[in-house]
């Protein structure tokens, strides 16, 4: 990683104006590719060792490709440990909550970007102040809450109290207000309703912003651990994260099947960020994030 | 997050302008115009009082008594802070969550600049590139702690294999204290460089070009350019970079968890894990770890609020 930055600012780098001379070019291809490798090693090199029988993993010095590539894990994985339970738990709480914070994050930055009302700005500002709160500092109370409400050891409870996302409002909200008022205001004329409005001209306007906050809750979800580590407390409703964790601490399941899960969760978000990811850029760009 | 709130100075002129005209034509609001807002922010606000709001408040309020199941709990003052401020273990802990926190913040400013500057320059591939780099924060922290664990291995690891390959020897990364502080400051620029670059990037590609090519007629050179132009420019963006890699910094805990356990002895053990070890397992001290959790927010609080003042007074002049 230190090789691709380094040396950087002293090469010549500024494509936005010019061509630099051959060898500076060639120098930062060399240092990127450097960097992505140190990146992308420890993850490929698990992907790959994940397909080796247990013998082959405890062999050293390890081989660096598998000698045949096994699905043995992959199918002991899958038979054993309750893992499909888990998958499935971490499919509908991602999916559920995602779609749950779209709806109410949408709503919340379309009156906060587009009306007058009294209590607005109060609002806008308590919204960014708990971006700064962090879950772990409220975990204790947070957690009297959900309980009190019923909902430890349930999916619900995994779903609803993350869904109202602070950075969805905020990053909505700034992309919103690059919508020009007299559109609305026409819609309006021409006697639709609010929500009408709302739904048929604002939304379908906010496709980069939507996308962003899309990638980030799903990435959010999937990958939330302390949360569901403190209210999923039964082996039915864990996630993916808590099984791997509590498998992974107690030392009661061999490694071949940590690798195995692991890679296993890894690939759905991999799919869904290589579908949308031309829109994380220019959505960061336009989102006002910057 | 300065552009950000720039950014809301001229919407406000914007609906204000709306408002005007609105009156101009002598129409007031609808009903359904006057409580649509309300409605609209009604249900995240819901969740969001419920859920942030409210345990907030509570948070501090359970810090003033003593609990050891979460149900009863007895008043206690100001005892638990007292107790917490004089417990070893959380003086060891501040101290750890201070190291990681100056080494992670600093170094994955400076390496999220750098790669971005180049990711900006490169052309060819850089999708790939861009692509590459993001991977590692697509992936659960969990599984991040378990694949650098054992990569980490100082017998079958990725990289003392390697090592072992060109003579450098098998060190005890995860074995030794402070080099598993450094393993673990890593992990942690590991998994946020790419968030981070991207940020940045989106804050360079806003950067007028025509001003480097006027420096580069002024015969400025490649550092120079760099130096007092793309620096002070992307000034805003490093800010938000600097107040997210702060908050993260404070926060992390998920990684460690696999990655080291807080170990070895206790030496990569943060706040959060010490937190979240006195609130859910044996001997369990409720208040005790309230009062963490307010103090936590305190120091966090206030370092963003400086992070964010300095900032601003350094654009200003």
């Amino acid at each position: 990683m230190s090789s691709a930055t380094v040396g950087t600012p002293r090469g010549p780098q500024w494509t936005s104006t010019g061509r630099p001379p051959g060898l500076g070019r060639l120098l930062r291809t060399v240092g990127l590719t450097a960097g992505a490798l140190v990146v992308i090693a420890p993850v490929m090199w698990a992907a790959l060792s994940s397909f080796k029988t247990t013998s082959e993993l405890s062999r050293r010095p390890p081989a660096l490709l598998p000698q045949t590539f096994s699905f043995e894990n992959y199918g002991e994985a899958l038979g054993s440990f309750d893992f499909t339970t888990y998958l499935i738990n971490s499919v509908i709480v991602t999916i559920a909550a995602t779609l749950l914070t779209l709806a109410i994050n949408t709503m919340a930055a379309y009156a906060l970007a587009k009306y007058n009302f009294r209590g607005r700005d109060g609002l806008f500002l308590l919204t960014l102040a708990t971006i700064m709160i962090p879950l772990q500092v409220i975990l204790l109370p947070v957690y009297e809450v959900v309980s009190s409400l019923g909902l430890v050891n349930s999916l619900l409870g995994l779903i609803i109290p993350a869904a109202a996302t602070p950075t969805g409002v905020f990053v909505l909200r700034q992309y919103m207000l690059t919508i020009p008022d007299d559109l609305i205001e026409a819609a309006r004329i021409d006697g639709a309703g609010e929500f009408a409005i709302f739904r048929r001209v604002v939304l379908p306007l906010c496709v980069p912003a939507l996308a962003v906050v899309t990638i980030f809750s799903v990435i959010w979800r999937w990958n939330d651990f302390l949360w569901p580590l403190v209210v999923a407390q039964d082996e039915s409703v864990y996630t993916l994260p808590v099984a791997l964790a509590r498998l992974n601490s107690q030392q009661v399941i061999p490694f071949n099947l940590v690798l195995a899960m692991s890679v296993l969760s890894i690939v759905p978000v991999v799919i869904m960020f290589l579908l949308l990811q031309r829109h994380i850029v220019t959505g960061i760009a336009q989102t006002g994030l910057k | 997050m300065s552009g950000s709130v720039a950014d809301g100075a001229p919407a406000g002129v914007r609906s204000g302008a709306g408002r005007s005209r609105h009156r101009r034509r002598g129409s007031p609001k609808s009903r359904g115009q006057r409580w649509a807002p309300y409605l609209f922010i009604a249900p995240n606000l819901a969740i969001f009082l419920l859920f942030v709001i409210w345990p907030a408040l509570n948070g501090f309020n359970i810090s003033l008594y003593d609990s050891t199941n979460g149900r009863t709990f007895t008043w206690a003052g100001l005892d638990n802070y007292r107790d917490v401020v004089t417990d070893e273990d959380f003086v060891a802990v501040v101290g750890h969550t201070l190291v990681f926190v100056v080494c992670f913040v600093v170094l994955v400013t400076a390496t999220s600049i750098g790669l971005s500057v180049v990711l900006d320059a490169q052309r060819r591939g850089r999708a790939v590139f861009r692509a590459a780099y993001f991977l590692p924060v697509l992936l659960s922290p969990i599984v991040v702690g378990v694949i650098w664990n054992w990569a980490l291995d100082r017998q079958v690891g990725l990289v003392n294999t390697l090592l072992d390959l060109v003579g450098l020897g098998r060190p005890g990364w995860l074995v030794e204290s402070s080099l598993a502080m450094a393993c673990t400051i890593f992990v942690g620029i590991w998994i946020h460089l790419g968030f981070y670059s991207i940020i940045l990037l989106a804050g360079l590609q806003g950067i007028d070009p025509s001003l480097y090519e006027a420096a580069r007629l002024d015969g400025a050179t490649a550092w120079q350019r760099f130096r007092h132009l793309t620096l002070p420019l992307l000034r805003p963006t490093t800010l938000v970079v600097v107040i997210l890699a702060t908050i993260n910094g404070f926060q992390s805990f998920d990684f460690i968890y696999t990655l080291t356990g807080g170990g070895p002895v206790g030496g990569t053990t943060l706040i959060v894990q010490f937190i979240y070890e006195r609130a859910f397992e044996s001997p369990i001290r409720y208040g005790l770890a309230s009062a963490a959790g307010v103090m936590l927010f305190t120091v966090v609080f206030a370092v963003t609020a400086l992070n964010y003042l300095v900032g601003r007074r350094s654009e200003a002049i």
